[in-house]
């Protein structure tokens, strides 16, 4: 009678409410976004819970005799369940562990209804009697995210459901004692042929569980096989031994039947309460492991690992992937600007957008089998979308940068082959054309016609053609000088030198033609600005210069002992020399302090 | 005298052979490239080879490099280099060897066509020709770079630069509008301030200065 969950469970009703059905109907309500609804949804399932209670209660007293607290007992599990439910449901909206326990705690009330004395009520308790096994199992499978994961849970899960509630009718259709709605033949061999297969079946489906469940103890670190350990053992427990206690208790201990169902019913309590508690205890949102990301966020420059590492180690996953959104592209990218995609084929991975504002920065990507509470990478994604910013915008510049490094070596390339044709033009042409004209304006003063006045104003001409010549021959100079063409670096640096009207001593350590003709020419340029720049401002009474080649590094030193105080901010040559020497990945430093001579020092590779 | 004419620019190679046709020289060849100059010299034997430095395939110093070659191989014929740009390093290199019958000139030079031709006449004779723009860069240096130099009076540089470029003495002082003696007397106190060897020979006393200018 009072044995709800024994083998010989009778009592009859009319059908469940059907609102779930191995899938639970989610509210699907973000804690931030919709509280308000939720929370009046909770204050009214809350009241029709008390109230659910109360009039099961009133029925079901009356008639109860000694055992009238055993009746008391199972609503208030059923109270302890929606309690425990709620409590979940409002603290963790996204997380649908609570919504399966007042789903479990409706199970419970159902079950009980048998006890009530009122044929249809008793007849419904009998359907459902074994209902909240197959939540319970539900639970265990779906803890801690409150969705099931994985084919091998949802068919357990069904299997649960349909021991509970398709295995269960031949307990009652075939029970003479079962309320008459449900009664059709009376047929013991039937009755006891289905109790068994109920019965083994139902073994099957806690078996599986507890291999699954040992599974996942077995892939989960050991922070999480902490939570995970003792709750999965507990509801193990509580499932396998509210279905045989009847047996168990009664055989090895001798307990009175109401005792058994009293136990039962302490046992089914404690299953919402320590769902509840996993849930909320956060094993799995352990809020110590987000502070741990604020640090993270604190910590400065080079003590700070990567985004990805800090986030793995706060989520506990060690497999955790972050992509971010390039607008420009309208496509992911990895840390290194590369284009990449978001991999979440099937349950095992998945992802959560990260956001700044409304502005989409970049996704998380998890292993939702590690990892079973979205929400807890959705905070964790909050704590670190600035500095997911950061690092997308550092993706996208790489992005970018390659493409710019290789659009500025190009340019100055484009340059240096620009200054070497005209350079070129000019000395075929212009050059030529001016000693021509020059020689004509000589002939005409030569010549024997010519008056004493044309010889003169002839030779006038030819020397200022000839000076217009000298002016041309500078120009060319400056724009690439011939002997870097003929000859190559050292050479060019030497004419350099030779020319300085101030003492320069050269230090020469390199070969001529060895050295690739882009870091040749960068490094006479440097030399060129270098010394006019020093020449223009450093007031110094000699200069040096020095070409060495280090390895696989062409070095070049320009020094003066002058007034010093140069600056890369300061001169627009020296900054234009300082890009120059970035593009084909050297290095400038300039050393000038106040009174003590300046040091352009670069280092060009030449590998 | 005969000559041949490396330079690659046609017009320049006409302008150049009729200046010196018209000078009094006897132009046997004019070719575009070191390949038919050095094929041309073997085969003309000349008295002077006028030659530009930067020449095809490579545009960059093979007429320098065919210069010294003829100057090796045809030691009685005499070499004028010329140049867009002229600078010390390829003057060292055509004077260290042999400073004799050579000359390094700016192309720019042709247009003065007396002076030019009386360069070459020079050198074909032994003598040498530096151009004015190189022996200035050699002059400023040793200044820079030696007290003796530098304590020389300008007009003494003046002198000394002179002497470099390859010009006798008559040249100087007509130059210089000062006599010849004033001249020698200019020289001989050069020579002292620099420590050079007093030589009678004209020759011997211009290189002992370029040596002194080039080191």
């Amino acid at each position: 009678m009072v044995d709800v969950w024994g083998e010989e469970t009778t009592l009859p009703l009319r059908a469940p409410g059907g609102q779930y059905h191995g899938h639970m109907v989610t509210p699907g309500v973000a804690r931030s976004s919709q509280p308000r609804s939720l929370d009046r949804a909770l204050i009214l399932l809350a009241i029709s819970a008390v109230f659910l209670g109360a009039i099961q209660l009133i029925l079901a007293l009356p008639g109860s005799g000694a055992y009238w607290w055993v009746h008391v007992l199972f609503t208030v599990a059923f109270w302890v369940y929606v309690a425990a439910g709620m409590i979940a449901w409002w603290r963790r909206p996204s997380n649908r562990m609570g919504a399966l326990i007042v789903l479990g705690g409706f199970a419970v009330f159902a079950g009980s209804l048998a006890n009530t004395g009122v044929p249809v009520f008793t007849a419904f308790g009998t359907m459902t009697a074994t209902l909240v096994l197959a939540v319970a199992i539900h639970l265990l499978h779906a803890f801690p995210s409150g969705r099931l994961r994985g084919p091998a849970s949802r068919a357990t899960v069904a299997a649960g459901y349909v021991v509970a509630l398709v295995l269960q009718a031949p307990l009652y259709l075939f029970n003479a004692a079962a309320p008459a709605p449900l009664f059709i033949a009376d047929r013991p061999d039937l009755m006891a042929v289905g109790s068994e297969v109920q019965r083994y079946t139902g073994l099957i489906v806690a078996i599986a569980t507890v291999v699954i469940l040992a599974r996942r103890l077995i892939r989960a670190d050991s922070a999480h096989r902490r939570v995970l350990g003792p709750l999965f053992a507990y509801g193990m427990l509580a499932v396998l031994l509210i279905p045989t206690s009847a047996t168990v208790f009664q055989l090895m201990l001798g307990m009175s039947p109401g005792a058994r169902a009293g136990l039962q019913a302490v046992f089914l309590a404690g299953i919402p309460i320590a769902f509840a508690l996993g849930v909320l205890r956060g094993g799995f949102a352990r809020t110590g492991e987000l502070q741990e990301l604020g640090a993270w966020l604190g910590a400065s420059g080079g003590a700070r690992p990567e985004l990805t590492t800090a986030l793995a180690q706060a989520l506990g996953d060690d497999s955790i992937e972050i992509a971010f959104w390039i607008p420009e592209h309208e496509d992911w990218a990895d840390a290194a600007g590369l284009p990449t995609k978001l991999l979440v084929a099937n349950g095992e991975r998945a992802s959560v957008d990260v956001r700044v504002g409304s502005q989409l920065v970049g996704a998380i990507v998890y292993d939702a089998a590690l990892i079973e509470d979205p929400e807890l990478v959705r905070t964790a994604g909050r704590v670190v979308a600035i500095a997911m910013e950061r690092e997308r915008l550092t993706a996208e510049l790489l992005a970018s940068q390659d493409a710019l490094l290789a659009s500025r070596a190009r340019l100055v390339a484009a340059a240096d082959r620009e200054r070497r044709r005209i350079a070129q033009n000019l000395h075929d042409g212009l050059q030529v054309q001016l000693v021509l004209l020059a020689l004509e304006a000589q002939q005409v003063a030569n010549a024997s016609s010519s008056s004493v006045t044309t010889r003169e104003q002839a030779t006038a001409l030819r020397k200022g053609i000839d000076e217009a010549a000298a002016e041309l021959r500078r120009l060319v100079h400056d724009v690439m000088p011939s002997t870097l063409i003929e000859r190559g670096l050292s050479a060019a640096t030497e004419d350099l030198v030779d020319r300085m009207p101030v003492p320069t001593s050269l230090h020469l350590g390199i070969t001529d033609g060895a050295l690739p003709e882009s870091i040749e020419s960068t490094a006479y340029f440097v030399v060129a600005e270098g010394l006019a720049n020093a020449l223009k401002h450093s007031k110094a009474e000699s200069f040096s210069v020095r070409l060495e080649r280090d390895g696989d590094q062409l070095l070049v030193e320009v020094n003066d002992d002058g007034i010093g105080g140069a600056s890369l901010a300061a001169g627009q040559g020296l900054r234009g020399l300082a890009d120059r020497v970035d593009v084909i990945g050297g290095r400038l430093r300039v050393q000038s302090e106040l009174g003590s001579g300046t040091r352009l020092r670069v280092e060009l590779p030449c590998a | 005298m005969r000559v041949v004419i490396g330079e690659d620019e046609a017009l320049l190679r006409q302008g150049l052979a009729l200046v010196l046709e018209q000078g009094g020289f006897d132009v046997v060849a004019a070719v575009p490239d070191a390949v038919q100059l050095l094929e041309a010299v073997d085969r003309h034997n000349p008295d002077l080879v006028v030659t530009d430095i930067r020449m095809p395939p490579t545009l960059t110093d093979e007429g320098l490099v065919a210069a010294l070659r003829i100057r090796s191989a045809h030691p009685d014929t005499a070499v004028v280099v010329l140049s867009q740009y002229v600078q010390r390093r390829y003057a060292v290199e055509l004077l260290t060897d042999r400073p004799a019958k050579v000359g390094y000139l700016l192309k720019q030079r042709i247009s003065d066509v007396d002076t030019f031709c009386a360069d070459l006449r020079r050198v074909a004779a032994g003598g040498t020709a530096l151009d004015p723009d190189v022996v200035g860069v050699m002059v400023k240096r040793a200044r820079l770079a030696d007290g003796d130099v530098a304590r020389l009076t300008p007009r003494q540089q003046e002198v000394m630069a002179l002497m470099a470029e390859g010009r006798s003495n008559g040249w100087i002082a007509s130059r210089l509008v000062v006599t010849e003696k004033a001249v020698v007397q200019h020289a001989s106190r050069i020579y002292d301030a620099l420590g050079l060897p007093v030589d009678a020979d004209d020759h011997r006393r211009v290189l002992a200065v370029i040596r002194y200018l080039a080191q």
